[in-house]
């Protein structure tokens, strides 16, 4: 057991062992609830299993994970480990096979898709490894499709756009297309992006695996800084062993379980 | 705000254009169509309507406008004595044999009224007036005909077959589309007119054999020699329509049947009736209105087909995009108003270009072929109507597609 796990054992007293009283289970609800509220992300024997019967594929077993607020947390290990996919279940894109997931209090295993949807709109900031711009749109306007659908709109989103891209070192390419942007250019648009609502979780998928070196580093620096300087929790999936000096937490996962 | 429809929709001006090509293409037919199918059934009706008369009463075997048999002139007479009757007219119609310059026969259809009457004749005239058909083998004609006519200009002579005739007159939307070209004139030109037919041939059986003195007909009358002038009607003469004003109040149902009983053989119709009636005639018994409608049918499903493709590539072209709007936690609304702001723009910019183009080819078809092509201003919303229900049906598929997109997708670099 990993001390990142949450076990009824923990709370059952030695005497009533074998089978917990009514006491012991409330006493092991608070104990989830202290600690949950302690974490910005808690996931609790989180499996993810593809298909059924002969040709089902379990990706995930039994991931316990708890990040702190405010932490910059890596998940790293080799292809096919199922890091993508829990990164999905822990932004709430996908539902798991079993287990729980507990973002910034909030248990969202259970809630309804469009409650889901809510929730990321409100709370969870994404990267991306291929950035995902709408390439029709400008830097700017990249960023104002994002806080329009957090209900900013106007010359309100128009300025906090600006503000962002400013924020990330974009101040002169505002009407860029992405096209006319860098690589590295593009994943400071799409922090940009992330950051649009001041989310309180960071959510990036190898981002820097598309950028050369140079870019690499502006990125992991403009993570960093952001992620210290709001109090964001950041959780990333990546290769990138350059990232580990930034991380306050590496998780490594391979064939979908947690090693360390 | 930046429109993420407009914006996709501008990405690729060459595949914009291709698309909205192809909604021009689709509204265009759309429109033409309903444009002839309703410029068809106006102008087939346009005598009609243009006439002042209340009542129409013609031969009682009437199919419509064109197609009937003659009721003799005493109907007229008779039709003045009956009460409630403020005036009558009568209306004459003969198929005739136009022989233009060029020795080209072309089928053509007289129109005898009375000029200095006030029921038929309303007509928008170009050049000459009503009056000058008073003078002998003199005709009016709309200006469409000229080039079938072989003719230029007023007072241009061609032959109506034996007749010489000349043209006196020049008007606008008195042709028929579904009819051989209208020559109007008075009554007794149009008698003379479409009785010239007849024994023209100048023949004679001798020693058991035909010897024609005009084999064709068309020596009668060489075109620099003086013709008799018309005669007379007489009751007797075959006349198509007794055309009937009533007295101010009256009941024009009541009147039709003290008309039908008092005028043997013959049954009247309201102008309306008589309008239904031909034009019911052209749309259903000729099948031009499922033709023309069909063709219409096929512009829709051409365009939808088009809009779908276009729409359907421009989503999987974004569908990393669209994934990632949901990933961020746009709903599937959010998503369905930028594909459906997108069909939009190509409706509104496919109909509008195609709208112009229709309206000036609807005008240079009336100047050089005398067909209407009518679009008024509801056929034009029912279009847009149309355009409109064509592209969003179209955004179905795409948002179908974008409906079942996997938000996971977008981790995938």
């Amino acid at each position: 057991m990993t001390a990142s796990q949450i076990n009824i054992a923990d709370f059952v007293s030695p005497s009533t062992c074998a089978t917990p009283s009514t006491e012991d289970l409330a006493r092991w609800q608070r104990g989830v609830l202290e600690r949950t509220a302690r974490q910005a992300v808690v996931a609790q024997g989180v499996e993810m299993t593809f298909g059924s019967g002969a040709v089902s594929s379990t990706v995930l077993q039994g991931v316990n994970l708890e990040i702190p607020y405010g932490e910059i947390q890596l998940l790293m290990g080799p292809s096919g480990s199922g890091k993508t996919t829990l990164l999905s279940i822990l932004a709430g894109i996908l539902t798991p096979t079993a287990g729980q997931v507990h973002l910034l209090g909030q248990e969202i295993t259970g809630m309804s898709k469009e409650a889901l949807a809510n929730f990321r709109l409100n709370n969870i900031g994404f990267i991306f490894q291929g950035f995902n711009l709408f390439p029709a749109l400008t830097a700017a306007e990249n960023v104002e499709v994002a806080l329009r659908m957090k209900g900013i709109r106007g010359k309100v989103a128009k300025q906090e756009a600006q503000d962002l891209l400013r924020q990330v070192g974009l101040g002169d390419r505002l009407t860029f297309l992405p096209r006319d942007l860098s690589g590295g250019q593009k994943q400071r648009v799409a922090i940009a992006r992330a950051l649009a609502g001041n989310p309180r979780l960071i959510m990036a998928d190898e981002p820097t695996a598309s950028l050369d070196s140079h870019s690499g580093h502006t990125v992991i620096e403009l993570l960093r800084d952001l992620a210290k300087e709001s109090n964001r929790t950041v959780l990333m999936v990546t290769h990138d062993p350059r990232l580990v000096d930034v991380a306050d937490r590496v998780t490594h996962l391979e064939d979908g379980i947690l090693v360390s | 705000m930046a429109s993420i429809a407009r914006k996709n929709l501008f990405e690729d001006i060459p595949r914009f254009l291709v698309a909205q090509a192809g909604i021009m293409f689709a509204v265009s037919l759309v429109t033409i169509q309903v444009g002839i199918l309703d410029g068809f059934g106006r102008s087939t009706t346009r005598l009609i309507e243009q006439s002042d008369a209340d009542l129409w009463v013609g031969a009682q075997e009437m199919l419509h406008l064109e197609v009937t048999l003659p009721i003799p002139l005493d109907r007229l007479l008779q039709a003045r004595k009956v009460k409630g009757v403020q005036r009558a007219e009568a209306l004459m119609n003969r198929t005739v044999v136009w022989l233009d310059s060029s020795d080209r026969i072309v089928p053509a259809r007289v129109w005898g009224f009375n000029p200095e009457g006030q029921l038929f004749g309303q007509f928008k005239f170009v050049s000459g007036a009503i009056a000058d058909v008073k003078q002998p083998y003199t005709f009016i004609t709309d200006r469409s005909n000229l080039a079938s006519l072989n003719l230029n200009q007023v007072n241009d002579v061609g032959r109506i077959v034996p007749f010489k005739a000349k043209l006196v007159g020049l008007t606008e939307y008195t042709q028929s589309m579904s009819s051989s070209a209208s020559l109007f004139t008075s009554l007794e030109n149009a008698n003379a007119f479409g009785g010239g037919n007849s024994n023209s041939l100048n023949c004679v059986i001798q020693a058991d054999q035909v010897q024609c003195l005009n084999p064709n007909g068309l020596a009668a009358t060489a075109l620099d020699q003086p013709q008799t002038p018309p005669r007379r009607l007489n009751p007797a003469d075959p006349i198509t329509y007794v055309l009937v004003k009533a007295e101010p109040g009256t009941d024009l149902q009541a009147l039709k049947r003290d008309l039908e009983a008092a005028l043997p053989g013959t049954r009247a119709h309201t102008k309306a009736e008589m309008t239904e009636i031909t034009r019911t005639y052209w749309r259903e018994r000729t099948g031009i209105g499922f033709i023309l409608g069909l063709g219409a049918t096929v512009g829709v499903v051409v365009g939808m087909v088009v809009v779908s493709q276009i729409l359907y590539s421009s989503v999987s072209d974004h569908i990393k995009e669209f994934g990632t709007l949901k990933a961020m936690g746009a709903s599937d609304w959010v998503i369905y108003r930028v594909i459906t702001e997108q069909a939009l723009w190509m409706a509104i910019l496919g109909y509008i270009p195609s709208m112009a183009l229709c309206l000036g080819l609807g005008v240079w078809t009336v100047a050089a072929k005398g067909i209407v092509i009518l679009i008024t201003p509801v056929t034009a919303i029912a279009i847009l109507g149309v355009t409109v229900v064509m592209c969003v049906g179209s955004a179905l598929f795409a948002i179908q597609k974008v409906t079942h997109v996997d938000p996971a997708i977008v981790f995938k670099a």
